[in-house]
């Protein structure tokens, strides 16, 4: 099969999806281009299934951060602010810092919108599971947008063993059946435990 | 794609579909389709139940009320 008749191809370690970029994938470009001139970060949870080919609607799309300091975060902000994002929690970074500081998430959305939008999760050490996924990514590549998401495998148990709704369940049987002959078995062996860490 | 067996259940759906779809992305074009369709109703939802007048603070009202934050 040649490669234009695959869904996805593996070049260089990433994966590249065989597809045109949806309305969805250019808010959450739009988005990373901020992001990334401040931050790391990885997109997980639906968006991963969606963008890979799951046929179902979010509103929201879930991006882990490092844990930012109130300067760097109030430098993102300022940067989303003119970049015509706003923030559900608030309009100043005295508003919104505190959920930050709270450990809550926090949501953007484009000026005008309330969906999609981005849930803010910050990460730091105290948080193992997601800290382990957020410092082993996988890249992957639609178009010219290319982004990390967390390896295949660990999304797939994550979603089986922590989230484990039904939603969540069928995301992973798309991803167990689409990525079939590229899922490392060895990996679940060792993202396992990491996994169920989160559930203590 | 021969199809062994008509799927029964959600799963069996899902399964039958991602395959079908890592054999011919062509059907990438409905998944896309149907994103967009639905971000447009969402969008279209958005304005009809909050005007761009004051947009943000209705909003923020609205997820108080719900219990967002």
């Amino acid at each position: 099969m040649s490669k234009q008749n695959r869904a996805y191809s593996i070049e260089n370690g990433i994966i590249i999806i065989n597809r045109e970029l949806t309305k969805l994938d250019l808010f959450v470009k739009d988005f990373l281009d901020v992001l990334k001139r401040h931050s790391n970060y990885l997109v997980v949870s639906g968006f991963v299934s969606i963008s890979t080919g799951r046929t179902r609607g979010t509103e929201d799309v879930d991006i882990l951060v490092q844990k930012p300091s109130k300067i760097d975060f109030a430098l993102l902000l300022d940067d989303l602010f003119k970049n015509k994002f706003w923030c559900y929690q608030g309009d100043t970074i005295d508003e919104i810092w505190k959920y930050i500081e709270n450990r809550d998430n926090i949501r953007f959305a484009k000026e005008g919108e309330m969906f999609p939008n981005v849930e803010f999760i910050s990460v730091d050490k105290s948080r193992p599971t997601k800290y382990f996924e957020f410092t082993h990514p996988q890249g992957i590549k639609i178009q010219d947008f290319e982004f990390k998401i967390p390896p295949i495998e660990f999304e797939i148990l994550y979603k089986e063993i922590v989230l484990a709704g039904k939603k969540d369940v069928e995301d992973a049987r798309h991803l167990r059946t689409f990525f079939s002959d590229i899922i490392k078995r060895e990996r679940f062996k060792e993202y396992e435990p990491i996994i169920k860490k989160e559930l203590k | 794609m021969e199809l062994k067996q008509i799927p029964k259940t959600d799963l069996d759906y899902i399964e039958f579909y991602a395959k079908k779809l890592r054999e011919s992305p062509e059907f990438f074009k409905q998944q896309k389709e149907l994103i967009e369709s639905q971000l447009a109703s969402s969008s279209a939802l958005t304005k009809q139940r909050f005007p761009k007048e004051n947009f943000k603070a209705q909003v923020r009202a609205h997820l108080k009320e719900i219990g967002v934050f």
